[in-house]
């Protein structure tokens, strides 16, 4: 048998199949998640928000000078929906909830891409850091995730926006500080777990560097669950996010679901349902879509991953 | 000394007013809850001690109920009528000394405590020492220590009080202020005494008092209750108490839509969800004594505006300024908007119902896009703009005002920016307190008082507590006009001649605005139309509202 | 690793946790804001603000606060409620009481419903019914609870009239004692028919809102624990000797699927603690949840922070408790890396 040299092993080749592999993979996995309805329902439902958010400037002309500000007419303050230029009805400072309803997707649409975003990446880099790294670096890293873990999320986050103060920017921060641990957990979990297959020890032996194997075969597989929890945490932070403004802690006037719903439910007692029944309708869809394609996804990929 | 006819004005607000839009009674309804009366509160109380109570807070109601004062506002009218005093002192009855700085009260005798021990003029110098002593910052010591010298227990039902300076207002202001309610000395001496600068607990839970309403218990978050005292000096109350804590206005609304709320208090956006209802009828008699204010702030410290601000230190210094902001703000919006239609626009700053009053000065009622371009254009900030911060309470009305403000700036002049920073309650309060104060711009409301001297020295007076924080000298184009005359006012005995100098006070400040006035938001009340005997008087804390007058 | 190395384990690192929570906890309070500000009014000069400040003892290094905050807590001293008007231990215990009685109930719906759907589902993998339960359980989970409690409210309370507000008519709960604190408990214990109607009267409405979100959890849980459970061997050798589907399914495959829901009972137990929150507010139910909400707005910092660091330690307490009963009744799950 020859030997095995830098020269005759081909490292491109391998990492070839290894990528064809899962190229393939990936095609079962989509295979099997437009098979079930329900995802296909969520999909469905994500596709339409979307083309909501991407296209609002056309479905309804931008409010000046500042498109997140809700448009208010004092003069035509608390009308139903039909009324002539409000289809959806006005809330009591006489915003359109129309206008609420679309515009309202693309703050859902920022919170939710920022938050999960950075809170993925944070995540990722101090959970491979825990994992790759080890030692006493793993150990406090790993309990100071245990003890954020052990705050429970809506409780944690309403405590920190609290402290920072109402302010749509202050939930991005808030929500972002108490969702990362998720993530860094779930990396470290994946990094040492492949860090003790077969295929990382035969690139360790060929020689391949730390970050190279890292950033070619450890990232690459742990995708499957960082994925599942992202997509679960797109709806499930809209919805928290939602919850904290609904208790006061956003600004007012924005378009946002949640801030309309908190300012529309003075008044649903009296008869005046829409101003927070359509804006909470759609809090209640966004998360629901992602809730749907998320499950879809976990069964998909592999019916024995622990997410949280 | 004639009695100062300045109340006929409130009094022809309350009577103009007290046309309640009654509607017809539901012939089948039967009256829930007999014997009990049950008002849904908006605000929790702090406390329920008078020497620790914050004017305009909830507790103060509480008070109201249960504690007497020496005198007190009749229902129907600003008038002052006895109370644990026997009579009005006056110059007449020798009840105030000729140089106007002693007043003599002859009380009442047979009265008790609600613990069974006796009222004597002790226990009236005992609870103002003890206010005065305790000197808590967040309750209303100063009205009383700022003006009395000395006081003394002349025999068993007399009492007597001297001042340091002769006042048109201590009657009505301060021996009528919840701080001078009185309170059984035994019983504070039993638990607690008195400790300078330090709450007593005791006190803040518990009431032993000689009111019409005894104590009960305090169910934090939820309810507080009251029971008639069998053993008042006047006429007793018919109807037991539970006030209701918490819940949002549109719950209170409900509650009282289905009839398990008698009373509640809500504000005049509500008004059109309750109008038309069955059993229930809307109260809608005169103004609250509350103008709401946006500050304009001439005294920034270098540097401390948030980020987003681009106007330099002294913006507001100048008068073409801050008239502008004035003519820009668009009143009506508010007023039907927020307001629902329930308030008037009053001018600087004497509010409307108050002694002084002059309704033909100038007043800023209505958006003048035209005066406020030409304004800014002269003061040289139309072409380039600005951006300021207005930092205001969270969720009432106070931040719709500023909302208001906000789009009547920014639709003005795309470039003119205003940010509404509405945040917790308590981080408004803080940054509210602090001197000086770190915002161009803040809204709030005035504190309630009975006498216009009051409003004018806080918030016109260039040397007066709102005029040191915010720097009014700076910005007066003659100050030393304006606080001599609201120094000479304050000690005119003249009823006329005050008039005259409160009128034309008002034509100045009108000129040199040193606040943007919302409106004065009209009173609303609704309630259950079996209750009988509904009246309200808002020189009674808010609610305004004395239990012991109702009855089902 | 044994069970009770586990178990020892655990509850080492248990203080080491709730000490880096309270740090978390401490550090908020002194982040933003300022702590005092519910004790604070706009008519404070500075002097005065001062004189508060000193009262609660803010004019001292940060790290000497902490032990002195720490050393309170453990003496039992959780500071003032400025909300409340009153020592937060004194508030705490009644509104506790309340809140894990509207916890206990939901807990029961969402057990139930979790359980049956999830069964349900799970015997017709990838049916119609499968699918439509399943919409049905997220749907619980994607709710913005409060919104639906208002909905809820609207039809039953408003418009129909048959469901109350608050957890009870004032009369009838001063007419009972109430040693326990549980409205229900209490009820039965002086054995008044009325009293107990009345509280569950008041429970129905929100335990049903709660409780409907944490269905999904069980649900999920359940359906997939039951799909596994029925591939496995014995399954298929119980079928072959003929014994009927429903036996099968009820008495071996459901309960061997219930092991698993156990875990995420802590996961359940979290989201109905949060829950409260909002449910509390919408039903005026006089627990923890509303008493937050009211010290968060009115930026109460200091009870804030009591009701942060104890959900936290329950939750940290409830969740050691199931990882052990698990792993006791699963001996196949290594304990520990």
């Amino acid at each position: 048998m020859s030997e095995i040299t830098d020269s005759n092993f081909d490292k491109t080749a391998v990492r070839d199949t290894a990528f064809r592999v899962r190229m393939r993979r990936f095609f079962g996995v989509l295979q099997r998640l437009t098979s079930n309805p329900t995802t296909v329902v969520g999909l469905v439902l994500i596709a339409l928000m979307l083309a909501m958010a991407i296209f609002a400037p056309w479905i309804t002309e931008a409010n000046t000078p500042d498109a997140y500000q809700m448009p208010r007419d004092w003069g035509a303050v608390r009308k139903p929906p039909g009324t002539p230029g409000h289809w959806l009805g006005t809330t009591n400072e006489g915003g359109d909830v129309f206008y609420g309803v679309i515009w309202g997707s693309r703050t859902s649409l920022q919170l939710s891409l920022y938050v999960v975003g950075s809170t993925m990446v944070i995540g990722t880099i101090i959970g491979s850091v825990a994992g790759l790294v080890g030692g006493w670096v793993d150990e406090v890293l790993m309990r100071i995730v245990d003890v954020f873990l052990s705050i429970p999320e809506l409780i944690f986050a309403l405590a920190i926006a609290a402290v920072l103060g109402p302010s749509f920017t202050n939930i991005i921060i808030a929500l972002a500080m108490v969702i990362w641990v998720k993530y860094a957990r779930i990396m470290r979990a994946q990094v040492i777990q492949i860090k003790q297959n077969d295929y990382v020890d035969a690139a360790r032996v060929i020689g391949d560097s730390k970050l190279n194997i890292y950033l070619k075969d450890i990232l690459p597989n742990a995708v499957t669950p960082v994925t599942v929890q992202a997509t679960l945490d797109m709806g499930n932070v809209v919805l928290i996010g939602a919850t904290l403004s609904f208790i006061g802690l956003s600004e007012a006037g924005i378009a946002e679901w949640g801030v309309l719903v908190s300012e529309g439910q003075a008044g649903i007692a009296s008869g005046r349902w829409w101003a927070s029944t359509f804006p909470g309708l759609m809090i209640f869809l966004w998360a629901l879509a992602f809730n749907l394609v998320g499950d879809g996804l976990r069964d998909a990929l592999d019916p024995r991953i622990e997410g949280r | 000394m004639t009695t100062i006819k300045w109340r006929n004005h409130l009094t022809a607000a309350l009577v103009g007013g007290a046309l309640a839009f009654a509607l017809p009674l539901d012939a089948t309804a039967q009256v829930n809850n007999p014997g009990l009366l049950v008002h849904a509160a908006d605000d929790e109380p702090t406390t329920l001690d008078p020497a620790q109570v914050e004017p305009g807070e909830g507790g103060e109601t509480v008070i109201l109920q249960v504690y007497d004062r020496l005198l007190d506002f009749g229902s129907d009218s600003p008038e002052l009528i006895p109370s644990l005093a026997v009579e009005v002192p006056s110059v007449d009855n020798g009840g105030i000394s000729a140089d106007g700085l002693t007043y003599t009260f002859k009380l009442r005798e047979g009265v008790t405590f609600h613990d069974g021990t006796a009222f004597s003029a002790d226990d009236v110098k005992y609870s103002w020492d003890r206010a005065i002593e305790m000197d808590l910052p967040e309750g209303n010591a100063g009205a009383l220590a700022d003006v009395i010298a000395s006081s003394e227990v002349v025999d068993d039902m007399t009492f007597s009080v001297t001042l340091n300076d002769p006042s048109a207002s201590f009657l009505n202001s301060v021996v009528t202020a919840m701080v001078a309610s009185v309170v059984s000395q035994d019983a504070v001496e039993a638990n607690g005494g008195i400790e300078a600068g330090v709450p007593n607990q005791y006190m803040a839970g518990n009431m032993v008092g000689t009111g019409p309403y005894k104590f009960v218990t305090w169910n934090r978050n939820e309810n507080l209750q009251l029971e008639v005292n069998d053993n008042y000096w006047g006429d007793n109350a018919k109807l037991d108490v539970r006030i209701e804590i918490g819940g949002d206005p549109d719950v209170r609304v409900l509650g009282l839509r289905a009839g398990e709320f008698d009373t509640i208090e809500t504000d005049p956006s509500f008004v059109a969800d309750i109008e038309g209802a069955d059993g229930v009828t809307i109260f809608k008699g005169g103004l609250l004594l509350e103008p709401l204010h946006i500050g304009m702030n001439l005294n920034i410290p270098e540097g401390s505006l948030p980020p987003e601000d681009t106007i330099s230190e002294d913006f507001f210094h100048d008068p073409r300024i801050r008239q502008a902001f004035n003519h820009a703000f668009d009143y009506e919006a508010f007023l039907n908007g927020p307001l629902a239609g329930y308030g008037e626009f009053n001018p600087h700053y004497v509010p409307i119902g108050l002694f002084g009053h002059d309704a033909s000065a100038p007043v800023y009622n209505k958006q003048n896009a035209a005066e406020a371009e030409r304004l800014f254009r002269e003061a040289g900030v139309w072409d380039e703009g600005f951006s300021v911060s207005v930092i205001t309470e969270e969720g009432n009305l106070f931040a719709l005002m500023c909302l208001v403000l906000k789009d009547s700036l920014e639709r003005l002049n795309p470039k003119f920016r205003i940010n509404v920073l509405a945040v917790a309650e308590s981080v408004f309060d803080d940054a509210h307190a602090s001197n000086p104060l770190e915002y161009a711009m803040w809204a709030k409301n005035a504190d309630p008082a009975a006498d216009p001297n009051f409003y004018l020295n806080a918030y016109a007076h260039p040397d007066g507590e709102w005029g040191e924080v915010h720097g009014f000298g700076n910005g007066y184009r003659d100050a030393a006009k304006i606080a001599g005359l609201i120094d000479s006012a304050a000690i005119e005995l003249d009823p006329a001649k005050r008039a005259a100098t409160y009128a034309e006070i008002q034509r100045e400040l009108y000129e040199d605005p040193m606040w943007i006035i919302g409106a004065q938001e009209g009173i609303v009340m609704a309630h259950r139309s079996w209750l009988e005997g509904f009246a309200m008087q808002p020189l009674w804390p808010r609610p305004s509202l004395k239990f012991s007058l109702f009855d089902k | 690793m044994q069970l009770r190395d586990y178990i020892l384990r655990r509850l080492l690192v248990l203080p080491i946790l709730i000490i880096g929570v309270s740090i978390v906890v401490f550090t908020l309070t002194r982040v933003g804001g300022s702590p005092i500000g519910i004790y604070l009014s706009h008519e404070m000069t500075p002097s005065e603000v001062a004189e508060i400040q000193a009262r609660f003892g803010l004019d001292q290094p940060v790290w000497v606060q902490y032990l002195q905050w720490a050393k309170g807590i453990l003496q039992g001293d959780f500071g003032y409620s400025g909300v409340a008007a009153a020592p937060v231990s004194d508030i705490f215990p009644l509104k506790l009481a309340a809140t894990m009685e509207l916890a206990v109930a939901a807990g029961c719906v969402a057990l139930f419903l979790g359980i049956t759907l999830g069964t349900f589902a799970g015997a017709r993998r990838n049916k119609l019914p499968d699918h439509i339960t399943r919409i049905v359980a997220v749907s619980g989970a994607s709710l913005p609870q409060f919104w639906f409690g208002i909905l809820l409210l609207i039809v039953f309370w408003a418009q129909l009239g048959i469901a109350p507000i608050g957890r009870s008519d004032a009369t009838i709960f001063a007419s009972i004692a109430h040693p326990t604190g549980l409205y229900t408990i209490d009820a039965i214990l002086a054995g008044s028919l009325t009293a107990f109607w009345d509280a569950v009267w008041h429970l129905i409405l929100p335990a049903l809102t709660l409780g409907y979100g944490a269905t999904a959890i069980i649900a999920r849980m359940m359906r997939s624990a039951l799909v596994e459970e029925l591939q496995q061997d014995y399954v298929d050798a119980a079928r072959a000797k003929g014994l009927a589907e429903k036996i099968v399914l009820k008495r071996h495959a459901r309960r061997n699927a219930l092991v698993p829901t156990v875990t995420v009972i802590g996961l359940t137990f979290g989201f109905l603690l949060q829950g409260t929150i909002t449910i509390e507010i919408i039903y005026r139910w006089p627990g923890l949840g509303r008493w937050m909400a009211d010290s968060v707005l009115r930026g109460d910092q200091g009870t804030l922070m009591t009701y942060v660091l104890f959900t936290s330690v329950l939750f940290l307490l409830v969740n050691l408790i199931v990882d052990v009963v698990y792993a006791n009744l699963d001996r196949r799950v290594t304990l520990g890396k």
